[in-house]
This record gives C-alpha cells, sequence and structure tokens, in this order.
C-alpha cells in the first residue's frame, strides 16, 4: 500500500519539543566582526576573492540593512551601498567557530548534527530525564550565553525549538539576529499564518508555482491540503507525502546521505587564459581532489569534467573505468582524457573535476605492477610531506604554481574536510 | 576599502594579561613594541589556533581602539608575529552607523 494512503488523517504532533535547531546569524560576516571589533557596526561583506566579479558570500546585518544580499556580485552590493567593505574569507577562524559551538552542543546531548559550517541540530530525546531536566527556552538562553563566552561578545545565534527538525529551522528564522522561538502543535497555525510559502524552507519559485497551480498560496492552505493532493498533484512523487508529514510536526529529515562523489570546481582567476594556464588549474584541481578522496579513505572508479564557457556554453564528459584510482597521477591522467576532448567553443571561465563510483581504499594493497606500486609509494610519500609540511607544500610540476591563484576555501554546504582544509603551508 | 597593511615581521609582546575563560586560565598580549613603538591592545576579537603543516600557530585578533591587529605565535619557536594592520580610521563609515571609537 503506498505511504499516503496510511496517512490520509495524520494529526498534528503534539508530543513536547525536542529538537533546537542553532543558526549562527550572518555567521563568516560576524566572526569577522568578532575578529576585528573597528567592523563592527559597519557595512561588512565577505567574498572568497577580492575582484568585482566575485559574489558575497556573507553579509553582516548592517550591509543586509543597506540592500545587499548573499550571491550579488561585489560590484553590485558596492552600488547599493558605497561604504560596504569587502574582505575575504578566513577558514581557521570559522573552523575554530564551529568547533567551538560543536563542542556547546555536544554537551547536551550526544545526538547532534551539523547541517552546515554555520546551523546545527541538537536532539535531546532521551536525555530530558537526566542531563537536560530544564525547560529547552532556559537550555536555549543558556546556549546563546555559553557562545558568547567561548568565542566572543559579538556572537549572535537564533535558536528554534519544535518537535521536528523542519519547524525547529521555521522557528529559527523567525525573529533573526538572535532570537528564540518554539513551535508547537498549539501555535503552529498561528505561526504558519503570518508566513508566506516561499518563507518555508524548501518551497522556492518553482515549488510555490506547483502549489499555486493545485490553488494552495499560503501556508496554511499548505497545512490544509490532504495527502493525496500533496502526493498525486503538487509534487506528484513521494516528496508530498514527506511535506504533509514534515509540515503536522512528524520527523522525516533524519536520513543519512554518504558521500557519492569528491571533487573541486573552480572559477577561472582569467577569463581570457591560455589551453596551457586551463590544464595548470585543472592539474591542481586533481591535486586537490585526489588529497580529498584520501583523506576520507575512498579510491573511485569514475571521473567527470565539466566546463563553462565565457559563450555561456557549458560541456561535460563522465567515465567509468574498470579499475579503480586514487593517486594524484592516475586522477590527472583520466581527468585529462576527457579534458581533451572538450569542444573549443571559447575561453574557459569555470572548471571542475570530481570523483564518483566511490570504494574503499585499496591503498594498502600491494600491486604485482611495479610501475603501480612505485606510484602508489610515491603518493604516500608527498602525502606525509605535506601533512607535516602544510598541503601543497611538495606538488606535481603540472600544477605549479596555480596554489597560489587557487586558494582553499570552506564550501557553506559541507564540513567533511575541516581539518585537511586547514593544514596550510 | 580595507585599510590592510602587510607586515609579516617578528614583534615583541612584553605585556600579558591573564583571563579565566571556559575554566581554563588563558594568556592574552596587553602590550606590543613594533619599530619603535608601543601599542596598548584595548580589546581581544578573536583567538584561534591554526596549523602550518604540524605546526600549531595560535592566532590573536587584537585592536587598539584604532586599528585591529593579527598576531600569530608560533607554539613551537616560542615567537610573535605581527601578520597585518587594518587602520579603519579612514575607511568609509555609513551615516545612520555608530562611528569607530
Amino acid at each position: 500500500m503506498p505511504r499516503y494512503q496510511a496517512d490520509l488523517h495524520l494529526p498534528l504532533n503534539d508530543e513536547a519539543p525536542q529538537i533546537l535547531h542553532i543558526d549562527l546569524n550572518s555567521c563568516f560576516a560576524t566572526v569577522e566582526q568578532q575578529a576585528r571589533p573597528m567592523l563592527r557596526g559597519r557595512p561588512l561583506g565577505v567574498t572568497n576573492r577580492l575582484t568585482k566579479n566575485a559574489c558575497v558570500v556573507a553579509a553582516s546585518y548592517e550591509a543586509k540593512a543597506e540592500g545587499v544580499k548573499v550571491g550579488m556580485t561585489f560590484s553590485e552590493a558596492k552600488l547599493l551601498c558605497p561604504d560596504l567593505i569587502m574582505i575575504e574569507t578566513d577558514p581557521p577562524k570559522y573552523h575554530h567557530v564551529y568547533k567551538e559551538l560543536t563542542k556547546i552542543m555536544r554537551s547536551y546531548s550526544p545526538n547532534i548534527v551539523m547541517k552546515s559550517i554555520d546551523e546545527g541540530i541538537i536532539d535531546v530525546y532521551g536525555t530530558r530525564e537526566s542531563v537536560n531536566q530544564r525547560p529547552l527556552a532556559v537550555i536555549g538562553h543558556e546556549i546563546k550565553q555559553r557562545l558568547r563566552e567561548q568565542v566572543g561578545c559579538w556572537m549572535k545565534c537564533n535558536i528554534g525549538i519544535a518537535p521536528n527538525r523542519f519547524l525547529a529551522k521555521t522557528a529559527a528564522s523567525l525573529h533573526k539576529p538572535d532570537g528564540l522561538d518554539i513551535i508547537t502543535h498549539k501555535n503552529l497555525r498561528s505561526t504558519l499564518a503570518n508566513m508566506e510559502l516561499t518563507d518555508l524552507t524548501g518551497i522556492a519559485e518553482r515549488n510555490q508555482a506547483r502549489l499555486n497551480a493545485a490553488g494552495i498560496y499560503t501556508p496554511l492552505q499548505f497545512l490544509d491540503a490532504p495527502a493525496q493532493v500533496l502526493s498525486r498533484r503538487v509534487f506528484k512523487s513521494v516528496c508530498g507525502d514527506d511535506w504533509y508529514r514534515r509540515l503536522r510536526g512528524w520527523e522525516v529529515d533524519d536520513a543519512e546521505f554518504s558521500t557519492k562523489t569528491i571533487g573541486r570546481q573552480f572559477v577561472m582567476d582569467d577569463y581570457n587564459a591560455s589551453e596551457e594556464k586551463v590544464r595548470n588549474r585543472l592539474a591542481h584541481l586533481c591535486e586537490s581532489t585526489g588529497l580529498k578522496l584520501r583523506y576520507k579513505g575512498f579510491c573511485a572508479r569514475g571521473i567527470s569534467v565539466y566546463i563553462l564557457y565565457k559563450t555561456g556554453d557549458a560541456w561535460h564528459s563522465r567515465k567509468a573505468f574498470k579499475s579503480s584510482f586514487y593517486t594524484t597521477p592516475e586522477i590527472l591522467r583520466r581527468a585529462l582524457l576527457l579534458f581533451n576532448q572538450h569542444p573549443r567553443l571559447g575561453n574557459v571561465v569555470m572548471l571542475s573535476v570530481s570523483c564518483y563510483l566511490l570504494e574503499p581504499s585499496t591503498a594498502n594493497q600491494m600491486s604485482i605492477l611495479e610501475e603501480v606500486n612505485k606510484e602508489r609509494l610515491l603518493t604516500e610519500a608527498m602525502d606525509e610531506l605535506n601533512e607535516r609540511y602544510g598541503n601543497y607544500t611538495v606538488i606535481f610540476a603540472g600544477s605549479l604554481g596555480a596554489d597560489k591563484q587557487i586558494k582553499q576555501k570552506i564550501p557553506f554546504g559541507t564540513t567533511r574536510y575541516f581539518e585537511l582544509l586547514c593544514n596550510r603551508a | 576599502m580595507n585599510q590592510t597593511t602587510l607586515i609579516n615581521k617578528d614583534v615583541n609582546i612584553v605585556a600579558y594579561y591573564f583571563k579565566n575563560n571556559a575554566r581554563r586560565l588563558r594568556c592574552f598580549p596587553k602590550r606590543m613594541e613594533y619599530e619603535g613603538k608601543r601599542v596598548d591592545f584595548t580589546e581581544t576579537g578573536l583567538v584561534h589556533p591554526t596549523k602550518q603543516g604540524q605546526r600549531m600557530i595560535h592566532v590573536f585578533d587584537m585592536t587598539d581602539g584604532t586599528a585591529d591587529y593579527r598576531l600569530e605565535f608560533d607554539a613551537q619557536a616560542l615567537s610573535w608575529k605581527l601578520v597585518y594592520i587594518a587602520d579603519m580610521r579612514h575607511a568609509p563609515v555609513s551615516g545612520r552607523l555608530a562611528p569607530a571609537a
């Protein structure tokens, strides 16, 4: 029997809230303002590279008040806010704050999940009788206080408390900055009544259009929509059933996903780069991908290369191999096999390499081929040197000089490679 | 826009202050001597560790009320380095925002 038929009349979840969602406000910008007191109270933008085409990855509340939004290019942001101060990201700082936040969160429950660098979830289910007997709102205020004491007085966070992760995240976004809100079955309807569809996490323009087509224009109408309508007419998949449960406070977002691909992408530092320069950047991306692959203890059987041209055209190619690989020369050799086939549609503006069909590493397995063993030993020796003296201390000649241009950044989405990425040379 | 001057030179920290932070007594620079000038720090922004290979470097972001200073303490060589000075006195301040000290 399909899931949605069983849940036709699922009631609101009336259990006491057990989930705390912690969200650091404008994380990178707030951390920079914490680190540099002279930047406090000023409109500040944080970017990955200080060029006019680079986009704002985080904006302080002062900058947001002037209309600056995350994703704008530096020149657009500067037009809106001429006083904007832009600085480059500094990953070790964010790594430190992330670690402190994790430490604080773990002191309340062993069941914590970091959703990204600036937000995480504490599931206190099963700990209420022992360590967390106080009301969750009191614990929430204590977390805010501890963050200020352990990181710095400028740090602020939003906390949302609810029966499931989705409603906890929704609660955390109600009063920014420094808010603390609770959503239960009692105030769910009144909370949703004051929101737009696109205020809900996961509902952007496309999903809004789908809902509108079924006559759903507000979150309350979304809540009242029958499961069958959501599954069959709106989302036309099990997603509709998930939304039906999610909005009622039942947990559907606790699935864990394994790593499927490992790779790296780079927006070219020079939009008119020669073929030789593009190959040099590609070699560096392969080196970086190999480092991540070995750090996670994987080897791969597939590789893909993606190129975006200045003309707006894109090219993509992927290939699966019979044998697995993990060394940098192997990754580069296979990436070049694909790269050499790319149509010359103009100058390259973005380049990406990723490995897929991941398997547990076979690095311990000796090969019967002497050449393969030599390459494995060389890779091990290089990794050891780079671990001791910092990443990219010893590199392959093909990527010489690229590490000065391709700086290591911490992406918002993942926290899997923090220790690796912060080991500077 | 961001009045940062790279220095990257060894400096002398001639006074420290101590603070009980999260049940640990921690030490912070208080006074720095640099090119014959004396800088008294008034506030600590953020202290975070970072690694240079296997070397542990403690980064101190400090301010003296007119400029921000980044200091690095090499835990192996026990030396202090002034990485940059970000002098915000001449940086623009938005009209409706509080001016810097």
